[in-house]
């Protein structure tokens, strides 16, 4: 009974999910999900199951990571007792809720140009018999599922195992049931709240401006976004103590509403964090509004327009930038390969959407950084004349230097039309290439004009000559030494290659990074603070990069002629290798 | 069956396309012919709906296709310029999302498919994603996109872009013989070999105006020219084709 029940009801879903608008609805979710790129050329193809697995296991490693706070054992072994599990998760909660918040709105930025039917949806899809509205209903209901399905996605697992935790304490069924009840309704309703605020500024942007102008603010845009979700994904846990402070500026931050709303439901919430709580959902609710209107309004402005603009394309800046070129070809591109290399790579990332979020979003995390290492330098303490630097302001070009140059390396594994790259394999001998002086030319063009321009300034207005001198020679040669690290085994023109395949090793790689920051940032900053206070000091400190120089070469000279041939193609390391030693024989 | 009539199009009042009348009847196969920038693709656009004209209007049956637009693409089957397809779809996957939107019944959707593949060559191909599809494996499909709802009016722009020589003489056929079996063809190309095998009647634009509307043989009659290309070259190009080449090698040789 029971299976003829569900075969029937299969059959009716089989003859319904073949009709036109679920299968608009089906390519909408998938063209959001898988870009507008040629598959396993360009775009990096992360599927959705991928994707969906990935996204929630940061929630569920963290909440582990506090059964620490919240294990009763471990709080009598302290000595802490009578410990309010509420109380202890305020910041923790915090937490989660700028996260649901940050990766939803990162999912907006990162498919911002597919959350709206494009030039191909047009030029597929209204050639056949489908009216438009069909076209507008069945890409707002793919958006509506997606963000559904992502705001459960990311929080399915820390909404269940985050009230495990703090309920650990608890010997009542009902408080766990009541605290993820709240918590993962606060945490999806956070989510989707990001989801839509980033949706909100597309759509009021896309319905305004003229295409063009769209365009071009649209890069800058997302890269403050994403600075944005930087720093509020970073301050987490300093904000939460700063909550119930009267005046503070973090009641405007929208995860402290949510964080109200957690409070309000659970009846413990002070007045002014209730209202908190109530503008979350006042707040939730007239971006979702907005998110329509804005769609509808951009979808009638912009979709119906794209034959329109076919031919339309942006002015280029060629004049200005074509007396830099020649000022560089000038000074310092010594080779045509370095010159047209140069043209090239600079241009791509300047003009690739792509290419110029992953960097900013590098150069967001720098600023970020910096700015809290100025915060710790100066909160309560003024400006000393002719006293030395702390050694966190001496670390704040040293902290964009470092996020500047990683970032361009980052990007210079990301392809870009890479059918296109046929003209370089045709020009080019496979040795005796300029790759690395190129790159690193390229990673410096970022860093040096404003450590000349606005650093050693800065520095030496504020702290004197020496100072400026010092930290600008230190910021430029510790950039040089990280371009020269990072470009190791580096021998492919940026951009032509195809992605390098993810290696068991990446996970170290990203570990070494985070290393590399503390060695970077961190001891560098420390032993110039030193040096500025002993001037023996300066020796050692100009030792190291001597040394490193000299580890490097080492390593260079040691290089086998086929370790150094140009490459296009990025071929995966077998987990084992036939040697054929009886070949020949 | 289909007329445009006094169709103008301006693009941020710069006119693309000026005053185009012609009617395609069943049975004809209707060239369009022009230069870079003559307004061929605008006027491909307006007739298939996908933009509106500045003025005039394009009429199916005597309706203005835009108060039943559709209704008019029931009828239409279209081939775009680019194969603008989406590249994480295999290429059967892909067709069977057009039949659904289309509306065709799945039962004569699943053999048309199969049928159609098979005789484009792609059959062996039609489970790897579009993607991985070479330029002219991507125009067959568009091709199987137009054809497999049997429309009453073909709409090809360029549609030999990136064919092999077999499936561009089996197009050729094809062509001649939907125009014998009474359904309206409009043909876009710049291969004025091809436009000669097989249209009947030809339009020729420039700069937007329509400069010859009539029978291919009485344009070239008209002309006294022989072939299409003396033709076209003389109704359209302004250009001495043989001194801008000895100016092209001088560039080439200099120093």
């Amino acid at each position: 009974m029971i299976s003829s029940r569900l075969l029937s009801l299969r059959r009716r879903w089989d003859i319904w999910s073949r009709k036109p608008f679920p299968t608009l609805v089906r390519l909408f979710l998938g063209r959001i999900f898988r870009g507008g790129g040629e598959s396993g050329q360009d775009e990096l193809d992360l599927s959705m199951g991928l994707v969906l697995t990935l996204l929630p296991l940061p929630g569920a490693f963290y909440s582990v990571f506090l059964f620490e706070k919240y294990s009763t054992l471990l709080q009598w072994m302290q000595g802490r007792t009578d410990v309010d599990p509420l109380s202890a998760a305020f910041p923790d909660e915090y937490f989660f809720i700028v996260f649901s918040m940050v990766v939803t709105g990162m999912v907006a930025v990162w498919r911002w140009d597919s959350i709206f039917p494009d030039r191909r949806d047009y030029a597929n899809l209204v050639p056949l018999p489908l009216s438009t509205l069909n076209i507008f209903f069945a890409n707002l209901l793919a958006i509506l599922l997606l963000t559904l399905v992502l705001a459960i996605d990311v929080n399915a697992a820390s909404a269940l195992l985050f009230p495990l935790v703090v309920s650990a304490s608890v010997n009542a069924f009902s408080f766990f049931v009541h605290f993820f009840l709240v918590h993962a309704f606060v945490l999806v309703l956070a989510s989707l709240f990001g989801f839509f605020a980033v949706f909100v500024i597309v759509g009021i942007l896309m319905a305004t401006l003229p295409y063009i102008v769209f365009r071009r603010v649209s890069l800058y845009l997302r890269g403050i976004i994403i600075a944005c979700f930087a720093a509020l994904l970073s301050t987490s846990f300093a904000v939460p103590p700063q909550i119930e402070q009267p005046d503070s500026a973090v009641r405007f931050l929208p995860p402290v509403w949510f964080l109200g709303l957690c409070q309000l439901l659970r009846d413990r919430a002070s007045p002014s964090l209730a209202s908190r709580g109530r503008l979350a959902l006042i707040g939730s609710a007239a971006v979702i509004a907005t998110a329509s209107v804005t769609y509808a309004l951009s979808y009638r402005r912009c979709f119906r327009r794209i034959p329109e603009t076919t031919d339309v394309s942006p002015p280029s800046s060629a004049g200005h930038l074509g007396r830099i070129f020649r000022t560089l070809d000038r000074v310092i591109l010594t080779s045509p390969f370095q010159r047209a290399g140069y043209r090239f790579v600079m241009k791509t990332l300047l003009r690739s959407e792509h290419h110029g979020l992953v960097l900013g979003g590098f150069f967001g995390l720098g600023v970020v950084t910096a700015s809290q290492f100025l915060f710790a330098a100066f909160s309560g303490k003024p400006l000393e004349a002719g006293s030395l630097p702390s050694a966190e302001v001496l670390a704040v070009p040293l902290i964009l230097s470092y996020c500047i140059i990683l970032g361009v390396r980052v990007v210079f594994d990301i392809p870009t039309e890479l059918r296109a790259n046929w003209v370089f394999r045709l020009s080019l001998a496979k040795t005796g290439h300029e790759c690395v002086p190129l790159a690193r030319k390229v990673m410096l063009t970022f860093v040096l004009p404003w450590v000349f321009a606005i650093a050693l300034p800065l520095y030496a207005y504020l702290w004197g000559w020496r100072v400026g001198v010092l930290q600008t020679a230190v910021v430029t040669v510790w950039s040089l030494l990280l371009a020269e690290i990072l470009l190791l085994r580096f021998r492919k023109i940026p951009f032509t290659c195809s992605y390098p395949p993810f290696r068991d090793s990446a996970v170290v790689i990203v570990l070494l990074y985070i290393l590399g920051f503390f060695l970077f940032v961190g001891v560098t900053s420390k032993l110039e603070y030193w040096a500025l206070s002993d001037s023996v000091l300066i020796l050692w400190l100009a030792g190291i990069p001597v040394v490193v120089w000299y580890v490097l070469t080492r390593f260079q000279e040691g290089r086998v002629e086929v370790d150094e041939e140009l490459i296009f193609e990025e071929i995966p390391q077998g987990g084992f290798e036939l040697l054929d030693l009886g070949h020949g024989t | 069956m289909l007329e445009a009539r006094n169709l103008s199009k301006s693009y941020a009042s710069i006119p693309a396309v000026r005053e185009v009348t012609f009617s395609l009847a069943p049975g004809q196969v209707l060239g369009c012919l022009g230069p870079n920038g003559s307004g061929k693709s605008t006027t491909v656009k307006m007739l298939t709906g996908l933009l509106e004209p500045t003025r005039g209007k394009v009429l199916f049956n005597g309706e203005d296709i835009h108060k039943d637009l559709v209704g008019f693409r029931k009828s239409l089957g279209y081939v775009p310029e680019e194969p603008n397809l989406y590249p994480y779809l295999s290429g059967r996957e892909y067709l069977e999302m057009i039949g659904i939107l289309r509306g065709m019944p799945s039962s004569r959707l699943e053999n048309k498919i199969d049928a159609l593949l098979d005789l484009f060559s792609l059959h062996p191909h039609r489970h790897g994603s579009i993607g991985s599809y070479s330029k002219g494996m991507r125009q067959r499909i568009l091709l199987i996109a137009a054809l497999m709802d049997d429309p009453q009016i073909l709409i090809f722009d360029e549609p030999l872009s990136g064919l092999d020589v077999t499936t561009a003489l089996v197009l050729k056929n094809l062509i001649k013989t939907l125009g014998e079996q009474r359904r309206a063809i409009f043909y876009c190309s710049h291969v004025l070999e091809v436009v000669e095998q097989v249209c009947s009647h030809l339009l020729i634009l420039r700069k937007g105006n329509v400069i010859a509307y009539d029978k291919t043989e009485s344009i070239q009659d008209h002309v006294e020219h022989s072939s299409l290309e003396d033709t076209f070259m003389h109704l359209v190009e302004e250009v001495d084709t043989e001194k801008v080449s000895r100016e092209i090698i001088s560039a080439m040789e200099a120093a």
